[in-house]
């Protein structure tokens, strides 16, 4: 039970407070101007105590659970006493608390009689903060000063007044100043918002009950996932992963490795192992690891724990400096959301062998990120950026969600006709492809094609692509995902190339991504022939490998299910199996046809 | 003799019907809904009320209607089956949507399955672009195979969508040509007909959404036409659409897209018109009945509309960021904001020792504890009921017998105890734990968008909302509410207060600086056209039609729009700059900040809003209930008002006998509601028979 005097007007509390991390999320969603921001809610929004402890962290983004807590931890460590009403800090800086440079935090200390009572955060992806290329997001940097602003922790405002200098360090440093600066505003406005009904909340129950119910609203959460992880089993479970590579040592696969222990009501996520950092600008910042582990674990608890402070201490996340999980100076780590998300699948894959029934198989391997952009005959700039994501591993109880975002991200996609109004830019095709999806009692999720027709005389093309080399895992004998591809001009010559990539395009050039297939759940001999039949009636399964991979033979006119001739090739399927079930699979099993 | 107007609003429990007549003789009826025939209800329970009163068919001149007709063919996906025909490249728009789901950390969310399978979507190989240039011919004869194809699997319905059909419809409409030819009486919808609008996926799940309803819709208001017919009611049948506004059955057959949330409309329009009469302009409607509530905002005496909504998108979870869950629709509707909290509502301990209020309920059946119908969980109405709130011997009006006992021991073992509270404590939390859930309603259509609730006056309605009102207008700080006559029958009591309208929308996309006012008058000017004529066409005079046009505006490179006003008339070059800044100013109101001159605005969308203004008031000021139940009481009762305040004994009255003014505690028990009037507030009943609270803070 609480040690609160009153639960109920405690409970109240705990509503409003939570209200106002969602109210400035909603302020930052709806002003903003950037489509990274709209489309992907690529920003977090957080109330934070006097001590910078985070207290509620508003409905947003899983990539950035935490890390609010690590920034404001430098910004309160810096400043000491020197932080006062009126002041609003600035920070990007992955080496100083940030996490990667387009992501930009603006934090505004609260007071009351003078006393500071606490901190309105905010955290938001920026189109643009300069650097080598467009949209500041190149995945084949090898170095931070190759990928643009770095802003140590830094007063924008001091006592009320603006930093013109600072204003005007980023506006002459960043490709379209109207979107970053905007985009700053609107990061402002969310936090004059928690201001305003911080304020009214102080009002009403005076400065000393509001710092004691914020923190045991922290204790709340604490005690919420201590009884969750209670629950789970004791024990200690490795997994193992592997992306494809950095796009610079092409032929080095770089490995992700985790251990997962579980004892009482305390969880330790280790990521020793994994691979030293590398030269792609695919390297973790200590948080944005802590974040996606934490969020993978968030997923096998109830729902209903607030995220804030109480949670991250019941799990601990570990990783060695110096590796692709905890990076030091001079990583590269604009497109460091490849490793983010395939730290979330080798999470689930560890997970996955603690709870058997509970956890699905490997996703497409989070979003792709395709940039084009460029300057008009009138040296205009434009930048069009594009990610892609789209299924989910199979489950234990039902097939991969298909045509939907990755959980870590929760993007939604542009619409074709917007880009097309805004961008000199066609989207082509945008459907399912068929046959992609790994095979299992229950399927991955069906991957995706999207061409771009690219309209100008000349552009950069930037592609941050994976899971081409290594597959999407399958799980409890379901078969892995098939991988992703990217063409030139799939029309014509129809080009294979690269997963990561920076070229020159001029126009007229298509280029086409395809997602890699969800990971399968099960062995898909024992897939319900009729969902079989279904998959094949919808055009996502051929009626081939209906039978090569199911073993269910299927009667198009009229359609059904031949249930002899299916009994008799699952029979010779299952005979040139192994015995055992293979806990995970990364390729097709012995005895498939392929 | 005196005419009558009927109210008929169908709830997936009950249908509720108003009878009103020119004299203001109001008389109501609920019966269970006919879930089978839906027109059954309506047409038995008129019956009774002709019996009863004595009044014959003829004597009706108009058949309001609100229905969840087709919101339930979505929700319990009994749609018409569907083909759809889209552009090569584009087969799955449907079905991917915007990618986006509504839950995070959730590995058990289904996405909603799409209307239309993938073997009944086909493509055809046709491009136009963005400036509405034909890039690729349609091919007549591969939409001939398409069509055919479609009709093979026999479907019932098409629906028609292709990339950029909003810059050109010249596709979509040879498509329907082929269609009409092919299968003369088969229904079908052309986006380009539907939803002229930018952006594939809303304007493809819209059209789809308005094919896969629209044999649902046209079957049922013909039958209920015939029946009506039939029964000697030869009035005119109106529905009210999700705008608030109403349109006739022939023209709801057609777009029936526009009818999906006719149901708490009514409620709202009714709040409206009668904020109206009472000169205020500026009210929140709270609408709570057992199982949700609803929020939303009258503002200058206009209800505040969204331009689209997720029909089954479920309760809103505290932020209305999180889309994804229901089907896309992108027509205008009344902005409701939902939470699930009713009295139905159960009230529970969390494992980090919480007092949680829902979202589960136990809905009807088995309903609360006291209910006695086998319910085992305590719910909202339980704290209530031990709270003195409502009747512990019967649900008024109703002539179940109230087990308070049981609620209460189960109350008392599940939460009291484990929470270390006296009963009445426990039970005044679950009752202000409801109210802070349902205030994030009330922000999302208000402190969310720039507006201080304060400012504004709370109507509350529905079952439960007069009994939560003044907790609701004490925690944000409002200061007067008003609970109309038959609070529990509003939605339809609401729909007689309704208007014919209609909506038109034109897709923009254009940086407004760099519009041509010319340009601009022929659009609205075509809008316009298009709605004087529909008017026209439903029988109303040119000086009875009313004109509102909006804009619908963004920043360049920002998504969520905003309405403001556009000018009536010609447009100048001054008239544009003049919209700009409107929109730079309620940018500045709704977020707190805006661009500075250099930041282009973009004009997304021209709207027009044609009405028809009766040339009577529908609903006189002065209204006889022919009720003749008996309210129940005029006694007092002990009632719990928080820790500090303890137990007081509250007179318990009904609307009747409420004569100047009086101060709380107070209760006052209708047939159809119960409302809570808190010791530090006045009440009174004013001319137009409404309760009206005014909370007093000095003493606070």
């Amino acid at each position: 039970m609480p040690k609160i005097e009153d639960p109920i007007e405690f409970e109240l509390f705990k509503n409003a407070i939570f209200a106002i991390g969602d109210e400035m999320a909603v302020t930052i969603c709806r002003t903003t101007y950037s489509g990274v921001l709209r489309d992907n809610m690529d920003f977090s929004t957080a109330l934070a105590d006097a001590d910078g402890r985070m207290v509620a962290q508003g409905l947003t983004l899983p990539g950035h659970l935490g890390s609010i807590p690590a920034a404001l931890a430098v910004v309160v460590e810096r400043f000491k006493d020197d932080i006062g009403p009126g002041d609003m800090f600035i920070m990007n800086d992955p080496f100083d608390g940030g996490m990667h440079l387009p992501d930009i935090f603006i934090f505004q200390p609260l007071f009351h009689d003078g006393k500071r009572v606490a901190f309105a955060a905010t955290i938001s992806h920026h189109s643009d903060v300069g650097g080598r290329v467009p949209g500041s997001n190149a995945s084949d940097s090898t170095e931070i000063y190759q990928e643009g602003l770095r802003i140590p922790p830094l007063k924008l405002f001091e006592g009320g007044r603006r930093n013109e200098t600072m204003w005007l360090m980023i506006e002459k440093n960043v490709r379209i100043p109207i979107q970053v600066l905007g985009d700053l505003r609107a990061q402002m406005a969310a936090c004059h918002i928690a201001e305003t009904q911080f304020g009214e909340l102080l009002e009403r129950y005076g400065a000393e009950k509001v710092a004691a119910y914020m923190e045991e609203v922290i204790d709340y959460a604490e005690r919420l996932t201590r009884a969750a992880v209670a629950d789970l089993p004791d024990g200690q479970w490795s997994f193992e992963d592997w992306i494809d590579d950095d796009g610079i040592d092409l032929d080095r696969p770089i490995r992700l490795f985790v251990t997962v222990t579980k004892s009482g009501d305390e969880m330790v996520v280790d990521w020793t192992g994994s691979s030293e950092q590398v030269k792609g600008a695919i390297n973790n910042s200590m948080s944005f690891t802590v974040a996606h582990s934490v969020a993978a674990i968030r997923s096998v608890l109830p729902l209903n724990i607030p995220s804030n402070e109480g949670v991250f201490r019941v799990i601990k996340v570990i990783a060695p400096p110096g590796t692709i999980a905890n990076m030091v100076l001079p990583a590269a780590c604009a497109a460091r959301g490849l490793t983010g998300f395939r730290m979330g699948d080798c999470m689930f894959g560890a997970l996955a062998m603690m709870l058997p029934d509970q956890v699905c198989a490997a996703s497409d391997g989070g979003n792709t990120g395709v940039s084009i952009g460029g300057y008009d005959d009138d040296r205009k700039p434009y930048i069009y950026v594009d990610f892609s994501c789209g299924t989910h591993g199979g489950r234990p109880w039902a097939d991969g969600l298909q045509g939907n975002s990755n959980m870590f991200a929760n993007m939604a996609s542009q619409s074709v006709e917007v880009i097309e109004t805004e961008q000199p830019m066609q989207i082509l095709s945008y459907e399912f492809i068929p046959d992609k999806a790994g095979p299992g009692k229950f399927r991955g999720g069906a991957p995706y094609r999207r061409d771009y027709k690219f309209l100008e005389r000349e552009a950069v093309l930037q592609v941050r692509s994976d899971r081409r080399k290594i597959r999407p895992y399958g799980l409890y004998g379901g078969y892995p995902g098939k991988p992703s591809a990217n063409f030139m001009n799939p029309q014509a010559e129809n080009q294979p190339m690269e997963s990561k990539l920076t070229m020159n395009i001029l126009r007229g050039t298509v280029f086409r991504h395809e997602l890699a297939g969800g990971g399968g759940w099960g062995d898909p001999l024992e897939r319900d022939p009729d969902k079989v039949l279904a998959d094949v009636r919808n055009e996502l399964v051929s009626v081939e490998a209906a039978l090569a991979d199911y073993g269910v033979a299927v009667n198009t006119n009229p359609w059904s299910v031949d249930l002899a001739a299916t009994e008799t090739q699952r029979g010779k399927l299952s005979a040139g199996r192994p015995s055992e079930t293979a806990k995970i699979l990364w390729q097709e099993p012995v005895g498939v046809e392929v | 003799m005196t005419s009558f107007r009927v109210g008929a609003d169908i709830g997936g429990t009950f249908t509720d019907l108003v009878l009103l007549g020119q004299d203001g003789t109001l008389l109501t009826k609920k019966i269970p809904s006919t879930v089978e025939a839906y027109e059954e209800a309506i047409v038995d329970g008129l019956s009774s009320v002709f019996e009863t009163a004595g009044l014959e068919p003829g004597q009706i001149s108009e058949v309001l209607h609100g229905t969840t007709v087709a919101s339930n063919a979505i929700l319990e996906h009994k749609g018409a089956r569907t083909g759809l025909i889209t552009t090569k490249g584009f087969r799955d728009v449907l079905e991917i949507r915007t990618l986006r789901m509504p839950r995070l950390y959730d590995l058990h969310w289904e996405k909603p399955p799409p209307l239309v399978p993938r073997y009944l979507r086909l493509d055809v190989d046709e491009r136009v672009n963005n400036r509405g240039e034909v890039e690729r011919a349609l091919d007549l004869d591969e939409v001939e195979r398409v069509v055919q194809r479609l009709l093979d699997e026999q479907v019932e319905t098409i629906a028609v969508c292709l990339i950029n059909s909003y810059a050109n419809g010249d596709h979509e409409w040879a498509i329907k040509g082929v269609i009409e030819r092919l299968a003369p009486d088969l229904l079908h919808s052309i986006s380009a007909e539907v939803l002229p609008e930018i952006s594939e996926y809303q304007r493809t799940s819209t059209t789809v959404i308005n094919a896969y309803v629209m044999p649902i819709v046209s079957r049922y208001l013909r039958q209920l036409s015939a029946r009506l017919q039939g029964d000697g009611i030869k009035a005119p049948l109106l529905l009210m659409q999700s705008n608030g506004g109403l349109i006739s059955a022939h023209v709801a057959e057609r777009k029936p897209a526009n009818i999906i949330e006719s149901g708490p409309a009514g409620g709202v329009v009714g709040a409206q018109a009668l904020a109206r009469k009472l000169d205020l302009p500026d009210i929140i409607t709270f609408d709570m009945g057992g199982t949700t509530a609803k929020a939303s905002m009258v503002e200058d005496g206009e209800f505040t509309r969204s331009l689209d909504y997720q029909v089954g998108g479920g309760i809103m979870v505290g932020s209305r960021l999180m889309t994804g869950a229901g089907y896309h629709l992108k027509v205008p509707a009344i902005d409701l904001a939902e939470v699930g909290a009713g009295g139905g509502s159960v009230v529970w301990i969390d494992a980090g020792g919480s007092l949680q209020i829902g979202p589960q309920s136990a809905g009807a059946v088995p309903g609360p504890v006291c209910y006695g119908m086998g319910g085992e969980e305590p719910t909202v109405t339980d704290a209530n009921v031990i709270l003195g709130y409502l009747n512990p011997e019967f649900l008024v009006g109703g002539d179940l017998e109230l087990q308070a006992d049981k609620g209460r021991a189960v109350f008392q073992a599940s939460i009291a105890e484990p929470m270390g509270l006296d009963l009445a404590h426990a039970a005044h939390g679950a009752h202000q734990i409801a109210i802070s859930n349902m205030i994030r309603a009330i922000r999302a259509i208000s402190s969310e968008r720039g507006r201080d609730p304060r400012a504004y006056t709370l109507f509350a309605f529905g079952g439960n909302g007069p009994l939560f009102a003044a907790g609701m207008a004490k925690a944000l700080g409002m200061t007067r509410i008003v609970v109309p006559p038959h609070p529990g029958l509003f939605s339809s009591f609401g729909l007689l207060y309704a208007d014919v309208e209609h909506h038109y929308s034109r897709s923009m996309m254009q940086v407004l600086r760099e519009a041509e006012p010319a340009a601009l008058d022929g659009i609205w000017g075509g809008l316009e056209a298009e709605a004087r004529a529909q008017l026209e066409a439903d029988g109303y005079r040119p000086e009875q039609i009313e004109i509102r046009r909006t804009a619908n505006m963004h920043y360049k490179g920002q998504i969520y729009e905003l309405s403001v006003p556009a000018p009536n008339g010609d447009f100048s070059p001054e008239m544009v700059a003049e919209l700009e800044e409107r929109f730079g100013r309620e940018h500045e109101r709704t977020y707190g900040h805006r661009a500075g001159p250099e930041e282009p605005v973009m004009l997304v969308n021209a709207q027009l809003i044609g009405r028809a203004i009766p040339d009577h008031p529908g609903v006189p000021d002065q209204l006889k209930s022919g009720d003749t139940r008996a309210d129940r009481a005029v006694n007092t009762r002990q009632a719990y008002f928080g820790p500090e305040v303890g137990w007081l004994e509250a007179r318990v009255l009904s609307r009747a006998d409420l004569d100047g003014e009086r101060r709380g505690p107070l209760i006052i028990e209708e047939y159809d509601a119960t409302c809570l009037v808190p010791p530090d507030a006045k009440v009174r009943r004013d001319g137009f028979g409404n309760i009206v609270i005014d909370l007093d803070y000095s003493t606070a």
